[in-house]
């Protein structure tokens, strides 16, 4: 395999899959509407998920990542447009979510973090209990299935949030920025954990990340994002054959194919910079 | 620079760090701090007893005027004996107990409902806070009209002052709770019952708690004007019989039972706060393991 994959540039350019799992069109989300300066987090957004896809998600802070999981999430709507998920029913969970900030309780130990998902979707206290521990020792955390979070780490935290979405089982994942508080090995033992449960049951996942490694390691597919208002820039379809081994990032050929993701994501994350500065000093010229 | 003292650390720039007596005997020295705790909370109310003690005994102060801890102590004796002082005492704690039950019940009920549905809250909340500012014993005429001359007068009145306490401060509570733990249980479907089982009440728990250690301690301060005005019996009349026949021994064993039954009903509450939220560090303690 040689070089950068096809490329194709714009919103909506992708064929219309017949089997998309997940197809967002037109999809806008205005913040603080009903106010003298609402915030135009994201939109109009396009972008089709194929059943069984790694979809990965990059784009500056603040370009509507975040936002646009949780239209996805149905957990806020969408201003304008409309999302189709096809759930085939077969998991008890169509989707679930691991967040940005761990949002697992303090008042829960981390055993029942991870149960109170399964009780929630009518599983036997007992049964949750058992499958909630199976997957804190995948998570390497059986030692503290019963103590509360607040004696834990933050890369525990996290990973106790990332059993607790992966316990369900869901048809869907949807994870935002995961591993961004994980030191350099765990992040990868995770990441490899990811891939095995992704491959053994064939789940779709929309995942954010910044890390542009990440997102070839992981993605089928990797979606860069515009500043915010977030569109889609362009869609690039990662090039390399699975299972793809840790060595594949000192190749020359992910090397080049990560300056052209860089190369497309740089003028955006420039403009966001440009505006941060720029509102920098219109706030000091006011002084 | 700064000279080297003798027997300072070696080299100007560096810095160690050791393990200090909490590290090398980590048992001991927490049992030790606790004695230590215990016994300061213990020691600075009888200091302060004892200077009052010495004032009276050295004529500083009136002894006829403000009799001396042995002297109410010895008072405290005869009036237990004599007078059947464990009846009132008996009678002002039932009435603060139901009192308290109700107001609370009430206040929670009122204070999570109108925390979670915002239309409740936007309904009923101007009307309660016009009545919050209302002094509670300027209720008692009505109260009487209402409920009449008996009982069940003192605990609503009690129970009005505590539901206010608690109903606000459980209010404030369910909408503090950070909109990312409701987040975290709608993405797996939880309904508005699951929600409050396994979110809204846990994470509000040691706030209402808070307001419920509060409430103790009035419904304490309100039996006593309470049954200072009605009078009849409880421990606020054995406050107030002993102003009204000049036996000045008689008020102060009053306040000090009243102090000791709010030391201990505040203590209970804070104690079933911590067995309800074991995770809780909010009120000083360890998590409970
Ligand atoms: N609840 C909200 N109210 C108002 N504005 C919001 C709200 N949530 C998000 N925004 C705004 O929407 C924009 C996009 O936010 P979002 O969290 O989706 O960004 P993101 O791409 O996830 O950023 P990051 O990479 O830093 O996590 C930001 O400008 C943010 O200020
Ligand atoms: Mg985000």
């Amino acid at each position: 395999m040689k070089g950068a994959g096809s490329a194709s540039a714009g919103p909506g350019s992708r064929d219309q899959a017949p089997d998309a799992k997940i197809s967002i069109s037109g999809v806008h989300r205005t913040f603080a509407a009903d106010t003298a300066d609402p915030v135009h987090a994201l939109g109009p957004f396009d972008l089709e998920i194929a059943d069984g896809e790694f979809a990965c998600l990059v784009g500056p802070s603040g370009c509507g990542k975040s936002t646009l999981l949780r239209i996805v999430a149905g957990l806020i709507r969408p201003s304008q447009g409309e999302i189709e998920i096809n759930a085939s029913g077969s998991s008890s969970a169509p989707l679930s979510v691991v967040f940005q900030d761990y949002s697992i309780y303090p008042w829960k130990t981390v055993e029942r973090n991870v149960s109170y998902g399964l009780e929630i979707q009518g599983m036997r206290k007992k049964a949750a209990l058992e499958k909630s521990r199976r997957w804190l020792a995948k998570m390497g955390l059986e030692d503290f299935a019963r103590a509360y979070p607040d004696a834990l780490s933050g890369g525990m935290r996290q990973r106790v949030a990332i059993a607790r979405a992966l316990a369900v089982e869901p048809e869907i994942l949807l994870m935002d920025e995961p591993f961004a508080a994980l030191d350099a090995q765990l992040r990868q033992l995770l990441q490899d954990e990811l891939l095995d449960i992704w491959q053994a049951d064939q789940r779709t996942v929309l995942f954010i990340t910044h890390s542009l490694e990440e997102a070839i390691v992981l993605g089928d597919r990797v979606i860069v994002m515009t500043s915010r208002p977030g569109r889609v820039l362009e869609s690039f379809e990662v090039p390399f054959p699975r299972p793809r081994k840790p060595e594949l990032r000192d190749t020359p050929e992910f090397s080049k194919f990560k300056a052209m993701l860089w190369e497309s994501l740089k003028g955006e994350v420039q403009h966001y910079l440009s505006d941060v500065h720029g509102a920098m000093s219109d706030a000091e010229g006011q002084r | 620079m700064r000279a080297l003292k003798k027997g300072a650390e070696p080299g100007p720039g560096r810095i160690r760090r050791v393990p200090g007596a909490a590290e090398l005997a980590p048992g001991r020295s927490s049992r030790r701090r606790r004695a230590v705790e215990l016994s300061l909370a213990i020691l600075f109310p009888v200091v302060l007893i004892g200077l009052w003690q010495t004032a009276s005994t050295l004529d500083w102060i009136d002894a006829r005027l403000y009799p001396s801890p042995f002297d109410i102590a010895a008072k405290t004796r005869d009036l237990f004996s004599e007078r059947d002082l464990a009846e009132d005492v008996w009678i002002s704690v039932r009435r603060i107990l139901w009192g308290y039950f109700w107001g609370a019940l009430g206040g929670l009920s009122a204070g999570i409902g109108m925390g979670m549905f915002r239309l409740m809250r936007r309904t009923a909340e101007p009307t309660l806070i016009a009545l919050y500012t209302v002094p509670k014993l300027a209720l008692l005429p009505i109260y009487l009209t209402v409920f009449g001359f008996g009982e069940t007068t003192v605990i609503a009145l009690i129970a009005t002052t505590v539901f206010f306490f608690v109903w606000l401060s459980a209010m404030a509570a369910v909408m503090a709770v950070p909109e990312e733990y409701r987040e975290a249980a709608h993405s797996f479907g939880a309904n508005r019952r699951q929600l409050f089982h396994h979110v809204i009440l846990p994470a509000s728990l040691p706030q209402i708690f808070v307001g419920l250690r509060l409430a103790a301690g009035v419904s304490v301060l309100m039996i006593v004007g309470v049954e200072f005005v009605l009078g009849g019996d409880g421990i606020g009349h054995v406050i107030n019989g002993g102003r009204i026949l000049g036996l000045i021994e008689q008020t102060y064993v009053g306040i000090a039972i009243v102090a000791v039954i709010g030391v201990i009903f505040t203590a209970l509450v804070r104690l079933a706060g911590r067995l309800a939220s074991p995770w809780s560090t909010e009120d000083g303690g360890q998590p409970i393991a």
